[in-house]
């Protein structure tokens, strides 16, 4: 890297007379580079040499390439795992009842709180895919369309809680199971539960876990 | 003559690294913005596939008292990448749900939890996505009974390649 500054060499400097004085372009009597009286001229043109400033940039590309090296090695690509929140509470009115301590649920509490749900039931086949979805008595084809028509429940129910019981099968895979819950949830559901396989139209057992989805 | 030809041959190379340098730096700050430490998921395991669901949104932010438990595809409880049979399972609840019970009192007295009430523990359950969806319900209805209450699924939001 140079910087110098380089004069044109046709700008006259002082002292050389006057500079617009018109001259020949071509003057036959005095050839340019032999003349006497050209002489002190072209010393005075003659450009100072350029100041050479030398910027090292090698050890700063190579601290630049290590710090490169460093971040790309230790890059790791957002993950695309998301969670669903799911609020199971241990029955309001549960008491130890059980010397092991585990809560009891008080079962005719919870039944009085189903009748308002609407009903998810998720058939699975032999190989424990999902064979049909019903949404109360409405079949419905997948995980999206699902989540469409609660969508329109929600709406329809305003500011009122939208509430859902899931009744799958034990031997469905979670992975239909998980796209229903995801459904529900990202629809606005408020309160998730899960019911024991088999469930119709009735009640759970006691037993059966009670899901607030996130809010 | 000789001298000066001797000169051009050791003529002096001088490439222009600005433009290298420009972008050396571009990608260095592209890199240390997207750069998150400590990025080990919590109770990740090799064994487990999580389920996709196109739907999910991302939860509430995770809770300071969290416990992730994975669940393998033969629906037995990974603690620590180590699988856990049915009596081990039991006891490894009841044993978590005490520890946080004692802890929470230690901390204060009167914030204590006493059994049958709710922990505030998130747990964070990493199933596999072809565990049958019983195994799931009996991890969650275990976990319940001990007094557990929050709990976050994780889902792959697309599939990971």
């Amino acid at each position: 890297m140079s910087v110098g500054l380089n004069l044109p060499s046709s700008i006259p400097t002082p002292g050389d007379g006057d500079p617009f004085r018109p001259r020949p372009l071509h003057d036959p009597e005095t050839p340019p580079a032999s003349g006497q009286a050209e002489a002190p001229r072209r010393r005075s043109f003659r450009p100072e040499p350029a100041d050479e400033v030398f910027i090292p940039v090698a050890p700063m590309l190579d601290m630049a390439f290590q710090l490169l090296a460093f971040f790309i090695m230790t890059f790791k690509p957002p993950t695309a795992e998301m969670h669903v929140d799911l609020y199971l509470p241990v029955a309001a009115v549960a008491m130890p009842k059980q010397a092991d301590g585990r809560a009891q649920a008080d079962s005719a509490r919870i039944e009085s709180e189903l009748e308002n749900d609407l009903l998810i039931r998720a058939e699975a086949d032999e190989l424990g895919d999902l064979k049909s979805l019903r949404l109360s008595e409405v079949s419905i084809p997948d995980a999206d369309a699902l989540g469409d028509r609660l969508r329109r429940y929600a709406r329809t129910l305003g500011n009122q809680t939208l509430r859902v019981r899931i009744a799958a099968d034990d031997r469905l895979r979670y992975e239909p199971v998980a796209r229903v819950i995801a459904a529900c949830s990202a629809a606005g559901v408020s309160s998730i539960r899960f019911a024991p396989p088999g469930t119709g139209t009735a009640g759970p057992s006691a037993e059966a876990p009670k899901a607030g989805g996130s809010p | 003559m000789a001298g000066r030809k001797r000169k051009r041959d050791v003529g002096v190379l001088n490439p222009n690294l600005t433009p290298l340098l420009d972008m050396v730096l571009q990608l260095i700050t592209f890199f240390m913005m997207l750069i998150h430490f400590g990025a080990k998921l919590e109770g990740s395991a090799k064994g487990i596939r999580l389920p996709v669901a196109p739907a999910a949104l991302p939860g509430r932010d995770l809770a300071f008292d969290r416990l992730a438990v994975g669940l393998d595809v033969r629906g037995q409880l990974l603690i620590d990448d180590q699988p856990l049979d049915a009596e081990a399972t039991r006891s490894w609840w009841a044993n978590q749900a005490r520890l946080r019970r004692a802890g929470l009192e230690t901390l204060d007295a009167s914030a204590s939890v006493g059994v049958g009430e709710e922990l505030p523990t998130l747990v964070i359950l990493r199933a596999d996505k072809d565990v049958s969806f019983g195994a799931v319900r009996g991890v969650l209805m275990e976990a319940q009974g001990r007094g557990f209450s929050q709990f976050s699924l994780v889902l792959l939001r697309r599939e990971r390649r």
